[in-house]
């Protein structure tokens, strides 16, 4: 009787075992229209006040998190994905946010600083587990093209959403992380005391330019010219 | 009936209206905590207890704006505004050994920070706080940045109490 029990008990749990393990030895999550989410900027991020309110230009975002998958942001009960790789989604939320505020260069000719961004993090970190926690962290190249002065701004955003069972909450609190995310990364970067500094510094001519500028040479000030420096 | 239970909401409403705390703050920047030499944490812990630390000041309410680190602040706001800044002092890995042979908590984590919170225009020290957080060993670090983020939230909103934030 004992051993019918026994045997009843370890045939039992084999087959929940062998059930628990087959999604995992199931499949990779892949990409389906279920799954995908699309994240981008529900209003543009509103920049601090510069001094002469330079233009910018955004010469490349780069991915420098060394994520194999980057647009897998959740694996989990079949994963949820981005529609877009993270660098396109940074590169829409900075030109966004840029132009609303009238800092966005409309052409070569205007641009007064050049932004080259590196992407560190974007998606979901490691969290309680309890929630998501949402992280997007970048630094930005900031170049005067005239003088080829450059400047490093760091900047990161978080979020911490709550957590969901079923998997179109998920989907929906995934999404709204990673957003607020980004927005927090984004104001931190564009009302951050580093880009401030950074932008007032590059404005000032180069130390050791009135030695070697004439003064009378003002026309040339549009054209991106070699170091004089 | 239906004005008496008109009557009986208003009534009910009046303290919960009355309970909506106001801001007293204009901002308040927190910056990741810094940890003492000897502290073994990873530096994915600093990072989280920074966001939930915000995400605690924010459900305070008595802060207009939680701001990240190192965003500016108008000139103007800067009087109303504060900068919680932190070290984490002494963090102890536990024993589950010991906590499952001993009990009574003697095999828990202990985690020991320092929290300053400054006044943003003219830098003087508004609070200087101690916490202290156990927490069982087989729970995860992030768990404790939780516990540790919500209890310096409620510190530090019970020492502004008697501050001027004039926001």
């Amino acid at each position: 009787m004992r051993t019918k029990f026994l045997f009843c008990v370890s045939s039992l749990t084999l087959t929940l075992w062998i059930l628990a393990c087959e999604p995992a030895r199931g499949n990779e999550p892949k990409q389906t229209k279920e799954n995908t989410i699309s994240v981008a900027l529900a209003a543009p991020v509103v920049p601090q006040k510069f001094a002469g309110a330079p233009k910018f230009a955004i010469a490349s975002v780069t991915d420098r998190s060394g994520n194999p998958q980057p647009l897998l942001v959740y694996r989990p009960r079949g994963g949820v994905f981005l529609d877009r790789q993270p660098t396109e989604i940074a590169r829409e939320a900075f030109e966004g946010s840029l132009k609303a505020a009238g800092l966005l260069a409309p052409d070569a000719a205007s641009v007064n600083l050049v932004l080259q961004i590196y992407i560190f993090h974007f998606g979901l970190a490691n969290g309680s587990g309890l929630d998501f926690f949402g992280k997007v962290e970048f630094a930005a190249t900031v170049k005067n093209p005239k003088t080829g002065e450059s400047r490093q701004v760091q900047a990161s955003g978080t979020s911490i959403a709550n957590g969901a069972i079923r998997k179109k909450n998920i989907q929906r609190n995934v999404e709204a992380n990673i957003e607020a995310a980004l927005e927090d990364a984004l104001r931190n970067f564009l009302r951050g005391t580093q880009l401030r500094d950074a932008v007032v510094a590059l404005a000032k001519p180069p130390e050791n330019a009135p030695a070697t500028v004439p003064a009378a040479a003002p026309p040339a000030a549009d054209e991106p010219s070699g170091p004089k420096s | 009936m239906r004005y008496l239970m008109f009557v009986l909401l208003a009534v009910l409403a009046i303290p919960a209206a009355a309970k909506e705390p106001v801001a007293k703050f204009k901002t308040a920047e927190a910056r990741h905590y810094t940890r003492m030499e000897g502290v073994e944490l990873s530096p994915e812990f600093t990072d989280y207890l920074y966001a939930e630390l915000r995400n605690e000041l924010v459900k305070t309410k008595i802060y207009a704006q939680v701001i990240g680190e190192g965003e500016a602040v108008e000139e103007a706001d800067a009087p109303a505004s504060i900068v919680i800044d932190g070290v984490i002092t002494e963090y102890k890995k536990g024993s589950v050994v010991k906590e499952v042979l001993i009990g009574f908590s003697s095999g828990y984590r202990r985690l020991k920070l320092e929290t300053t919170v400054t006044r943003r225009s003219d830098k003087q020290s508004l609070a200087t706080l101690k916490s202290q957080v156990r927490i069982d060993p087989r729970v995860k670090e992030t768990v404790m940045a939780k516990i540790a983020a919500k209890q310096i939230a409620k510190e530090i909103k019970k020492a502004l109490e008697h501050h001027e934030g004039s926001a």
